[in-house]
């Protein structure tokens, strides 16, 4: 007797992504060393998050919390110091004033060192002038810390500059006193301008002052001197970060003082706006201003008017960012990569392989199941211990003393969900070269050598500076910056490195942990297809 | 115990990745080194601040890397394949195995590590006085230590890792974890700023920090830990690795 | 002392399975002594306590006398072939033979000869990572044979080997055990060890169900069967049950007889006048016999079995 062909009871369909998904989830969540490990990655992140030492802050009242600054946030919701010395009178409506500045002179004192809130009296003031010394001319929407503004400054070192609610900064004529200034207010829009000789001016920029409701109250405007703490960096190398900062005071000499639209008969008055709220120790002696004969006056004034980053280099209290409470991140990165690499390079063992393939002939799709799974896992499980990590440690942060620089809603978002990509994109970065490689030991090392060592190179202070910087735009760990919530500000002169600042915009550094792994992964894709199994 | 060298030195001479390997040490080493010193040049202001031959020699932070992977592949590939278990017949004291596997490792690493660091020093020098740095021409007391500190330090590394590696016996766990134990501890150091005694504690008594403390040949009162006593460190823990690893590969099934 | 190796009351646990339960034989010189047992037995764990890999919780293991790890050059006392594939694949059969040779003492000169036994000549300066499975067992041969030992232990050699392979194979290890050396092999192809093996250990369950040689084994399973072909099927059948044997029909013109011998079924029959065209008496296979022994022992049973048609 004949025997039937043997018919399988259920005709499976065609094979889909989904399935290969599937089946690579299974792979994967099967071994539970691996999902355990992964897990343990992420919550080291957190762990670190609250272990991390760090300072206690102690001032006059306290310690700790207590001792947490009340800082004045601008406009734009930064963080800022508003300190300086106005003469001013109020400007009801339009107008304008005008002003030259003759000469712009400053001490610094010598401290040496760094100096806590209740530290002794400034020691001997000599003379100096710090690069972003400032003495101009200012139209503030009131007095009260973090108003809008917007003011034309002669400075230090860097010219004339038009500055404006704490952030902007454009550059005017170049060069030292004696320069020509004015600011000219119209409804909300103020422009400034500068002159070398006070006849011909040029436009240097233009704003409208975001709190515009305000503006219509009581305006002041006037002549302002202010200089921010001299700072200067104790190590030469890029990841080492503090330096010492003094007082520092500036005098700006103004003549040809002209002000349009002011109170008739109007007297100016001097007061110091932000008394002593970023110097360090009580005020220095000779903030203030004097008429001198004719309309001839001179500011001395201390502080600054400008955001407030991150490192103490220009506050006199502890300030740092989000990115402070990500310092685990790298090491979850090193076990997360690792688990990526062997991912694949467990196949390559005793012919796994073989099975796979057969199981799934279409390599690309295979490859792109295994890069979804490990690259989903890891950004899910890293974003959610980043975020834990970012509210966790601002408590912290909170209780002992520390002020992290505030950033909008949005950003904390991009941070939490960028550094989980970041994660995510080393992963399948990992996978990849495991791919290309197969060999488990020698793809671990690569992945670690290629990813997590630049990282550790570019912050632990081992390269001099440019070498670190170059380490941290060109190598996937590039992809850190991701984690920057501040920006520079090329008007405040302070400490820019890791973790608080990276040499690259967060996108942009991101956008290269991207390529790597896009090439990795297109690279793998072909090896795999290509090669015999 | 000659036989069991003698098996150890023709495995690691007949095995096709070995001669690669052992060119990616001097080669990654001497490169980063020199790339270092090519762009380094003196700080602002007067007095240069650089120490030419800890400059020249900074490529070893990535070449300890390559003799990690040379002292995982030496003992984790006989796990990964089973051929532990030939070994083992071969030679049942496995004390003996673990120590001609160290005695082998070590002298192929010894020889790389001498090439590595002649070069890195030789290309250092040049790149920086090219760039305007004070090089001495003689080649003092310190910087024999340093070259020679550093040679030693290699070996070390691959004797710390051997240790690790016969201990975590999967090879991809393995290369991981002696890894995370070189590279994760001076990044933690960096970020303990605020904590100056749990900082100081992680510089002078994790093997990569204290070790490579034999880097320097000035401003050695600034050190944290002294040139020697740093790498005492490092073969401490070399040591307690390697004696660990022998007690449990003597008390565990093969 | 006689070369031998000497299993005393072996006890192994490993987690929650117990491996070895008071496993016991002598393997003895001048044979080829057959391992068998069904799959979680106990015979690999059996062998690599005997080489000292593992270490059993009680009872001990002697190789001519002496615990392994006290032999000095343990190669020449005992040569060993566990898993073939224990090669690292980017290295040459030869060299992969020249480091074992280096740490016995031996030369490249012992391999040479080893190499040339087993058969491997021309694929000696080949990387192991290519080679087929029957060429790593032969590969694994002569590395158990680099310290010309007395005493040789086999896992599974017929594994993988084409039928030319086994045929040699065979003859191999019976050469080897005329030699007077003491030969174990496990295996699970009963009918290569009907050919090849004088003694049989046959265990289960982590301990030895039995220790007799091959002949008696198939002896004791045989039994008084009688298969018997013959046209007149039912009429065979009215004669011999009525004379109390137990007759059943296994195919259109064979019978099975129980319970009598076949000269006298014969007899029977031929004064019946019953026609018969083909008598024999029935010889077990050592598959059989294994299969009857084993038959409690067996841990990991199929669902979907066929029936042996005998």
């Amino acid at each position: 007797m004949t025997i039937t062909a043997y018919r399988p009871p259920q005709q499976t369909g065609r094979e889909s992504f989904a399935q290969s998904l599937h089946a690579e989830w299974t792979k994967f969540s099967t071994l539970r060393g691996w999902a355990i490990a992964v897990v343990i990655a992420a919550v080291l992140i957190d762990v670190v998050a609250v272990l991390a030492p760090r300072g206690d802050t102690q001032c006059g009242s306290g310690s700790g919390a207590a001792c947490l600054a009340h800082v004045p946030t601008g406009p734009g919701g930064e963080a800022v110091n508003d300190s300086y010395y106005l003469a001013s009178q109020p400007l009801a409506g339009n107008g304008s004033i005008t002003v030259r500045v003759t000469s712009l002179t400053g001490m610094i004192a010598q401290n040496g060192g760094f100096q806590g809130p209740d530290s002794p009296p400034p020691g001997t003031m000599s003379p100096g002038l710090v690069p972003w010394a400032k003495a101009g001319i200012i139209i503030t929407d009131g007095t009260r810390p973090g108003a809008a503004y917007a003011a034309m400054m002669v400075t230090g070192s860097h010219g004339v500059r038009m500055q404006y609610d704490y952030t902007s900064d454009i550059a005017g004529l170049s060069g030292a006193a004696p320069r020509w200034l004015r600011l000219t207010r119209d409804g909300d829009v103020i422009t400034g301008y500068d002159s070398a000789d006070g006849t011909h001016w040029t436009e240097v920029g233009q704003v409208q002052l975001a709190d515009a409701g305000a503006v219509a109250g009581a305006v002041q405007a006037g002549m302002f001197a202010t200089s921010p703490l001299d700072f200067t960096p104790n190590f030469p190398t890029y990841g080492e970060s503090g330096g010492s900062t003094s007082n520092s005071v500036a005098t700006g000499t103004f003549d040809n003082v002209g002000l349009r639209g002011g109170a008739p008969g109007g007297r100016w008055a001097g007061q110091y706006v932000g008394a002593g709220a970023d110097s360090n120790g009580p005020q220095p002696a000779g903030i203030g201003f004097r008429e001198t004969g004719g309309s001839t006056f001179t500011v001395t004034g201390s502080g600054d008017i400008g955001p407030v980053v991150a490192g103490m280099a220009n506050s006199g209290y502890d300030t740092g960012t989000i990115a402070d409470h990500l310092l685990g991140v790298f090491i979850a990165l090193l076990i997360m990569v690792v688990i990526a690499a062997m991912f694949i390079t467990v196949e390559y063992r005793r012919g796994l392989i073989r099975t796979t393939l057969a199981a799934s002939p279409r390599r690309g799709r295979l490859l792109a199941a295994k890069a979804v799974v490990i690259g989903a896992v890891t950004f899910m499980l890293g974003s959610a211990a980043v975020a834990v990590a970012v509210i966790v440690g601002g408590n912290i942060a909170h209780d002992s003393g520390m002020y992290v620089l505030p950033v909008s809603w949005l950003t904390q978002a991009r941070v939490i969900l960028g550094t989980g990509a970041m994660l995510a994109l080393a992963s399948v970065l990992a996978l990849s070269i495991g791919t290309m490689l197969r060999r488990s030991v020698v793809t671990v090392a690569a992945v670690i050598v290629a990813i997590v060592l630049p990282y550790i190179l570019g912050v632990s202070g081992v390269l001099p500076a440019s070498a670190a910087e170059w380490v941290l735009r060109v190598t996937p760990a590039a992809g850190f910056a991701i984690e920057q919530s501040v920006p520079q500000y090329q008007q405040v002169v302070g400490h820019y490195g890791p973790p608080d600042y990276f040499p690259l915009a967060p996108w942009a550094g991101l956008a290269v942990l991207c390529l790597y792994a896009a090439a990795g992964f297109g690279l793998a894709g072909w090896l795999l297809r290509r090669r015999d199994a | 115990m000659t036989g069991a060298l003698r098996a150890e030195w023709t495995k690691l001479r007949t095995d096709n990745g070995t001669a690669w390997i052992l060119a990616a040490i001097c080669i990654l080493t001497v490169a980063v080194g020199a790339a270092t010193a090519a762009v380094t040049r003196c700080g602002s202001g007067g007095g240069c601040a650089v120490d030419p031959t800890k400059v020249s020699l900074t490529g070893i932070e990535v070449g300890q890397a390559v003799v990690a992977v040379l002292a995982v592949l030496v003992i984790s590939g006989e796990y990964s394949t089973g051929m532990i278990r030939v070994t083992m017949t071969a030679t049942p004291r496995r004390w003996m195995v673990l120590a001609a596997k160290a005695a082998v490792l070590t002298g192929l690493v010894l020889a790389a590590a001498v090439a590595a660091v002649a070069g890195s020093l030789a290309a250092g020098r040049l790149l920086l006085a090219g760039n305007g740095v004070t090089v001495a021409h003689a080649i003092t007391g310190p910087v024999i230590r340093a070259a020679a500190g550093s040679v030693l330090y290699l070996a070390l590394i691959g004797l710390l890792a051997l240790g690790v590696a016969t201990i975590v016996r999967d090879s991809a766990a393995a290369t991981g974890a002696v890894l995370g134990i070189l590279y994760v501890p001076p990044a933690i150091a960096l970020f303990l700023g605020s904590d100056p005694a749990w900082q100081r504690w992680v510089e002078r008594y994790t093997p990569v920090n204290a070790g490579l403390a034999i880097l320097n040949t000035t401003g050695l009162h600034d050190l944290v830990i002294s040139p020697w006593a740093g790498l005492g460190v490092l073969a401490a823990w070399a040591a307690v690795a390697l004696l660990a690893a022998g007690a449990l590969l003597r008390l565990r099934d093969a | 002392m006689e070369a031998t190796i000497a299993v005393t009351g072996l006890r192994k646990r490993f987690g929650s399975k117990l491996a070895l339960d008071g496993m016991t034989f002598i393997v003895r010189p001048g044979q080829v002594t057959g391992f068998v047992g069904p799959n979680g037995a106990g015979k690999s764990t059996t062998m690599r306590v005997i080489l000292g890999l593992d270490a059993p919780d009680q009872g001990s293991a002697l190789i001519s006398g002496q615990p392994y790890p006290r032999l000095r050059r343990p190669l020449s006392h005992i040569g060993a072939m566990l898993d073939a594939a224990a090669l690292q694949p980017g290295r040459t059969a030869r060299n992969h033979l020249l480091w074992l040779a280096h740490s016995q003492g031996l030369s490249g000169k012992r391999v040479d000869e080893v190499i040339e036994q087993a058969g491997l000549a021309t694929a000696a300066r080949r990387k192991a990572g290519g080679f087929s499975l029957g060429m790593r067992q032969r590969l694994g041969i002569a590395a158990a044979m680099l310290g010309d030992p007395p005493v040789l232990m086999f896992d599974e050699p017929f594994n993988g080997m084409d039928p030319e392979g086994i045929v040699w194979m065979r003859g191999y290890l019976r050469a080897l055990a005329a030699q007077g050396r003491a030969v174990l092999v496990s295996s699970h192809l009963m009918s290569e060890l009907q050919d090849a093996a004088d003694q049989l250990i046959v265990a289960g369950r982590g301990k030895v169900i039995a220790d007799t040689s091959v002949a008696e084994l198939i002896a004791a399973a045989s039994g008084d069967r009688v298969t018997l072909r013959t046209t007149a099927g039912p009429a065979a059948m009215k004669v011999l049950t009525r004379i109390g044997a137990t007759v059943a029909v296994t195919g259109s013109d064979t019978l099975s007889v129980t319970g009598l011998a076949s000269d006298q079924v014969v007899a029977q029959l031929s004064e019946a006048g019953v026609r018969f065209s083909e008598i024999s008496a029935h010889r077990a296979t050592l598959e059989e016999a294994y299969m009857e022994l084993t038959r409690d022992a067996v841990e990991y049973r199929a669902a979907f079995v066929t029936e042996a048609v005998r």
